[in-house]
């Protein structure tokens, strides 16, 4: 429990169907830089874990996973970064910490099910997306073990925010118009390469000064740290082209930014990594949807490799800013078949952009 | 689920029924403010000064030796910081040891931060001061010697005569945290050499929120707040009337009721100790090699964690403790047992039962039998250890 809306009606909801529920609250990281008025992860926000659980009469308990997450998670985020991807701690969040630590203490009070705030739902012993199309978090969720799926119980992905807003207020919780968390837990202020500095040091070539390049190398400008981008990004890119730049690769081993039009951002393939399924695999040739952004439109895809834990896909349509790091979450319908970790674009045509400005 | 057992008083403890009669006519009619000339200020006066003499004929003391704090951590801070900046300019270090509870360790971090130096006496491996590395530390630079007499996670009795004579003998102040000595031994002012002591009142059966440090007369000490001259000065700030009084009822029948309390709560404790240790043979009971309060069982289990341990147990009914937990409520690694040498491993398996008023034959009973089956199942399982 966050302390947020979801997970609190998440608890309440079980309550009132008649579970013998045990709040959670996971303390992940030192809360030293207190923000304020941060919606969940904070000691504010643990105490409304606390209060909610209270109302309920049932108990509550912090637990400390502190050095758990910052080694599966947080030293990844930062290794990720350096090494110019763009990592989704939430996936390894759910996949370690929530659905793997969280989940043995569940045991060592013989709870049966571990119950969270996602938008997602479980049938038959399968993970399918949440009713909310706008909420759905299954694109966090698919890289939990498999056997683990049946005993999660996600009562709130049956229906929308606003329907979560209106039991949260018919129940009379606190937390009903708590706003909505959008940052990552440990990055409160969005500040991600402050982390990346304090774990890596002043003099990481992640945040180092280097070239923003053209696909055929030539400098057309200089940042102060690639890890400051992810593909598709606009800010902080020179003007004076004719057409949109996006960022469309970071090579970390020469510190390029990569600078190209917006069909340099267009893949034809995707190769994903430390794949994970949630049922039977699927064959190669096999027919999918797969979803490469959070929040991004489900794309048809053919699976046209499967090497181990890596897999390729080659897409129906040219999908764009395919970044490395981010999930490629696969799909039948609303039905989660598995995942991985986005390595990289294939089948990728690198363009030169019309060089209205340089050429003048 | 059975009536739910309290084995957490070394954290708190329930307010009596006398100490909350004697409290009471203090929020009604007896509303005044000492300070105030008039009858209702005279009134108020009278009960203080009388609480306050009570209270010190308990430990030995004089009246104008105790002045009333909200409490332990107030009292450790005044008695560390007021001290040693009022002998700043002639000795600037401060000698304490690791398993000091937070409120004297943090007032130590103080004065090292305002140019002082802090110095640390280590314990054995049952949490005992090492007499000769500590007079070893005692030279004419310390102003401020602070060891606790009763270490509220584990127990262990320190020799406060002895610590307190030695630091005398080299000129330096000597406070002792007494939080959890009070009621438990035999505290007494004319026989001990201590300067400053520091007693809570919400670990005897008065509220949360009321405590005091005895001061003898002529130690330096300098104030940490500035306003009035209420408790000399010392501590300005409107008295809590009737918590004072409370507290100094709860002290009289703590220390009247101690030796024969004490060897109800210690023969309890054995009990549970011999019986756990029997049915888990290797459980570890720190501070076993020592002089332990009566009160206190701490014991690590191998293969256990104590976040897992504890949420099993509240939710079987038992109320116990780890070491210290923070602010978020979740659980910490205890610096008491890693100044004792403990593994860090067994160090976050370390489970604290401490008896109390609530503690009765049967509930040891329920203990014993409960807690080895929930070590059996804690060790299927494995801990998890964040």
């Amino acid at each position: 429990m966050s302390g947020g809306v979801d997970s609190s009606v998440a608890a309440a909801l079980l309550h009132a169907q008649g579970y013998d529920v045990v709040g959670a609250t996971m303390k992940l990281f030192c809360y030293g830089d207190e923000v304020p008025d941060r919606p969940c992860c904070s000691l504010d926000s643990i105490n409304d874990a606390r209060r909610i659980c209270e109302s309920l009469g049932v108990p509550h308990y912090v637990l400390n996973l502190e050095s758990a997450f910052g080694h599966d998670v947080v030293d990844n985020f930062v290794q990720e970064y350096a090494a110019g991807r763009t990592p989704i701690p939430c996936v390894r969040c759910n996949t370690f910490t929530k659905f793997r630590d969280l989940l043995r203490k569940a045991d060592a009070v013989d709870a049966q099910f571990i119950a969270t705030g996602h938008y997602a739902r479980v049938i038959g012993g399968e993970l399918h997306r949440g009713v909310d199309p706008s909420k759905d978090q299954t694109y966090f969720l698919w890289g939990i073990d498999r056997a683990v799926v049946s005993r999660m119980l996600l009562p709130v992905g049956a229906q929308t925010k606003a329907e979560t807003r209106a039991v949260a207020r018919s129940l009379g919780l606190a937390v009903a118009e708590k706003v909505e968390s959008q940052d990552i837990c440990f990055v409160p202020d969005g500040d991600h390469a402050k982390i990346i500095r304090q774990r890596l040091g002043d003099d990481t070539p992640a945040l180092a000064c280097g070239p923003i390049v053209l696909a055929d190398g030539r400098v057309v400008g200089e940042h102060e740290g690639y890890a400051r981008f992810t593909i598709g990004q606009r800010r902080g890119l020179p003007g004076g082209f004719a057409e949109p730049m996006f960022v469309v690769a970071i090579h970390p081993e020469t510190r390029a930014v990569v600078i190209g039009p917006r069909d340099a951002l267009l893949g034809r393939g995707v190769v994903a990594r430390e794949v994970n399924w949630l049922v039977d695999a699927p064959a190669v040739g096999a027919r999918v949807q797969v979803q490469v952004r959070h929040r991004a439109p489900a794309a048809g895809a053919e699976i046209i490799r499967v090497d181990g834990d890596e897999i390729e896909l080659a897409l129906a349509e040219p999908v764009a800013a395919i970044t490395p790091g981010q999930s490629l979450v696969l799909y039948d319908g609303t039905r989660v078949l598995g995942g991985g970790f986005i390595e990289r674009a294939a089948g990728t045509r690198p363009r030169l952009p019309v060089l209205a400005a340089l050429a003048g | 689920m059975r009536t739910p057992i309290y084995l957490d008083h070394a954290a708190t403890t329930p307010v009596r029924a006398e100490v909350l009669e004697a409290m009471l006519p203090f929020f009604g009619a007896r509303f005044g403010n000492p300070s105030s000339a008039h009858r209702w200020g005279r009134e108020a006066r009278a009960a203080l000064e009388e609480a306050r003499e009570r209270l010190a004929a308990l430990i030995g003391a004089r009246g104008d030796e105790i002045c009333f704090t909200s409490g332990g951590t107030e009292g450790d801070n005044l008695a560390v910081l007021g001290t040693w900046r009022a002998l700043r300019d002639r000795r600037r270090a401060v000698v304490s040891a690791p398993i000091e509870h937070k409120a004297v360790l943090a007032a130590m971090h103080e004065v090292a931060h305002e140019g002082g130096e802090e110095r640390w006496a280590p314990t054995d491996r049952h949490g005992i001061v090492v007499q000769d590395r500590y007079e070893a530390l005692v030279d004419d630079e310390v102003a401020l010697c602070s060891v606790m007499w009763v270490n509220n996670e584990i127990g262990v009795i320190q020799d406060i005569g002895a610590l307190a004579a030695t630091a005398k003998s080299r000129g330096a102040m000597f406070h002792t945290d007494a939080v959890q000595a009070l009621g438990k031994v035999a505290i007494d002012a004319r026989a001990v050499p201590f300067d400053t002591l520091t007693i809570s009142g919400h670990k005897i059966g008065a509220p949360k929120g009321i405590g005091a440090i005895f001061i003898r007369r002529g130690t330096p000490l300098e104030s940490l707040v500035f306003g009035g001259a209420q408790e000399r000065g010392r501590r300005p700030g409107t008295e809590n009337i009737a918590m004072a009084v409370g507290f100094a009822r709860a002290a009289e029948l703590a220390v009247a009721e101690r030796e024969q309390e004490c060897t109800r709560v210690a023969a309890l404790r054995d009990r549970l100790e011999a019986e756990l240790v029997a049915r888990i043979p290797d459980a570890i009971v720190h501070g076993r090699g020592a002089m332990r309060a009566p009160h206190i069982l701490s014991l690590s289990v191998p293969g256990t964690d104590s976040e897992s341990l504890l949420m099993a147990l509240d939710l079987a009914g038992i109320a116990a403790s780890s070491g210290s937990a923070c602010q978020s409520g979740s659980v910490e690694p205890s610096h008491v047992l890693t100044a004792l040498g403990v593994p860090a491993d067994l160090g976050a398996a370390a489970i604290r039962m401490s008896l109390g008023a609530l503690t009765t034959d049967d509930a040891i009973t329920r203990v014993a039998e409960l807690f080895p089956s929930l070590i059996d199942k804690a060790r299927r399982l494995g801990g998890v250890r964040a």
